[in-house]
């Protein structure tokens, strides 16, 4: 009988559900994503959507699966880091299924998910991880039983910018995908703020940049709102490069890794890709299914944990909204 | 071209630049060579190439008068993006820290601590110390180099963010010798800039600590 664990994503505006065999070979996931109708992410109204949907998340995936409830062995959730009252949600119903269905329980840290579900995935063992999404912006890479960050975001998360901008220019949410397809009809470069600190960056300037060219009188006439998109587009993401870069050569890796939601962008990869053939490296971005934020690698991030370390006691699933990835140790890479 | 200035061989590629090594006159020296990245639009690659050769070359200038070993720059070309400099033999620290006994170690780092608060009583942020930008000659002399993000800033800021970058590097790359090592660096820096301006020290090694609970991600009960 092959055994498999359920995972639940429940950080941020996606309730996740995954379904992931022990072997990591099956793998089944449903995400149902709160996209608000104006504004920006409201924790009360993701909390509201979350609650909504949970069971019939669950009720899909295992279809999906074909399996039955009963046939879940392990338990596995986003414990860390997150909204907190996000995160609530997904470890309340996690403790009340692995009470029901007396199997154990895990709790998973959400970025280092991300990197495990795309070593998965990819087939790759030992990479330098771009981590770029709406909440986090991290160049990290495993290092003395860690994966250790060298690079972050000082500031605003490069994916929460760009969805920022694209609201101030009237896109609608997610407005990455949007800046992209605009960005893709302008040759024509606005000079904008590249803000690198070592191989930290800082985004906030950028963006007040991009955002007084939308409000200068200039706009629509001298330059549009595809010029703007293209400008600060090629800037964002030639600083996330350029730090990629640095942390590449510094730690001497031979894979690099780029996951999250802004994985997806085309430009980006291009990008990465540029600097992974200059260094030797082999570079993977991982499937946009995995990618963005997702029940199955918190189900898969739970299998490792478990098979090395074993369940968390109830009193260890405490929710840890400010928790970093390189405040906890990696016990399934401890033997390399 | 100058028949007396000329590259004889590549001798690294690194992130930003590519090293040759190579004559001037009599000298050998080194070529550091910013090279255009592909990547990025020319509009951005050439004035953060312009921009960083001219301030390195400058920095590394200025700094020399405060008896810091850094390279000495014999020409800046900001057109090619190229400095020639004199060249350094010796290793990396990031290859020595596992090799070298404790006691070698702290007599480096305390090195350190005392060239990084001179640059900073001076009025100048290196931006990018890591183990790989220290040199160390055969003679056991201490080269700092890679002045590509320097700044100048008389703020407790500033001084504090080189020098909690500095602890970040440490700890991400050389874990098991983190706090043998920083705590060498910081006790020697202190003693140095005390010198300098007693409250302002002060201020600077208390203000590491406000920046990386500032950070994302941190719990609040790690907060001041």
């Amino acid at each position: 009988m092959k055994k498999y664990c359920l995972g639940i994503e429940s950080t941020a505006h996606t309730w996740g559900v995954g379904i992931v065999s022990f072997g990591g070979e099956d793998s089944t996931l449903i995400n149902k994503t709160f996209v608000p109708e104006k504004g920006g992410l409201h924790p009360a109204m993701i909390r509201e959507h979350h609650l909504n949907c949970f069971s019939d998340v669950i009720s899909e995936a295992l279809l999906e699966a074909k399996l039955s409830i009963k046939d879940i062995n392990l338990i596995a959730f986003s414990q860390s880091p997150g909204l907190g009252p996000v995160l609530k949600i997904g470890a309340l119903v996690a403790r009340m299924i692995s009470q029901i269905l007396k199997v154990p329980l895990v709790g998973v840290n959400h970025c280092v998910a991300h990197v495990e579900i795309g070593r998965l995935t990819c087939n790759i063992q030992d990479p330098l991880t771009l981590y770029v999404s709406g909440g986090n912006t991290i160049v990290s890479a495993y290092e003395s039983n860690r994966y250790q960050i060298f690079g972050e975001t000082l500031d605003l998360a490069v994916g929460n910018m760009l969805d920022s901008f694209a609201r101030d220019a009237g896109l609608s949410h997610p407005g990455g995908p949007k800046i992209e397809r605009l960005a893709s009809n302008s040759k024509k470069y606005i000079q904008l703020p590249y803000a690198v600190k070592g191989m930290d960056l800082s985004f906030s300037g950028l963006y007040t940049a991009a955002k007084r060219l939308l409000d200068a009188p200039e706009f629509n006439d001298k330059y549009t709102l595809d010029d703007v998109a293209h400008s600060l587009q090629e800037t964002a993401f030639a600083m996330l490069t350029e730090v990629t870069e640095r942390a590449l050569a510094h730690t001497e890796k031979k894979e690099v890794l780029l996951t999250g939601g802004v994985a997806a962008n085309k430009r980006l990869q291009q990008m990465i890709q540029y600097i992974c053939d200059e260094h030797n490296a082999r570079f993977e971005a991982v499937p946009l299914k995995y990618a963005g934020d997702n029940g199955a690698m918190i189900a898969w991030t739970g299998i490792l944990r478990f098979l090395s370390k074993g369940r968390h006691e109830i009193n260890e699933t405490i929710i840890k909204p400010k928790e970093r990835m390189d405040q906890i140790e990696i016990p399934w890479r401890i033997e390399e | 071209m100058n028949p007396d200035i000329y590259k004889e061989k590549l001798i690294h590629t690194g992130a930003e630049a590519s090293l040759y090594l190579g004559k001037w006159f009599d000298k050998i020296v080194l070529f550091k060579h910013r090279i255009p990245k592909k990547y990025r639009l020319e509009e951005i690659d050439n004035k953060i190439r312009m921009e960083r050769t001219l301030n390195e070359g400058r920095a590394l200038i200025k700094v020399k008068n405060y008896g810091i070993n850094v390279p000495q720059v014999y020409e800046i070309d900001s057109q090619n993006a190229t400095i020639i400099m004199g060249y350094i033999e010796g290793r990396k620290l990031k290859n020595l820290i596992g090799i070298l006994n404790l006691s070698k170690k702290e007599k480096i780092f305390k090195e350190i601590g005392i060239m990084v608060a001179t640059l900073h009583k001076n009025g100048h942020i290196h931006g990018d110390i890591t183990t790989s930008n220290l040199i160390v000659t055969n003679e056991g002399n201490i080269f700092l180099i890679d002045f590509g993000l320097h700044e100048y800033s008389d703020t407790v800021e500033d001084k504090s963010v080189d020098l909690h970058l500095f602890k970040r590097v440490l700890i991400s790359s050389h874990g098991s010798n983190y706090k043998v090592c920083f705590n060498a660096f910081l006790e020697s820096y202190r003693t140095e800039y005390e010198k300098f301006d007693l409250n302002e020290s002060k201020s600077i090694i208390k203000n590491i600590n406000a920046i990386e609970t500032r950070g994302r991600y941190v719990k609040s009960e790690d907060r001041m």
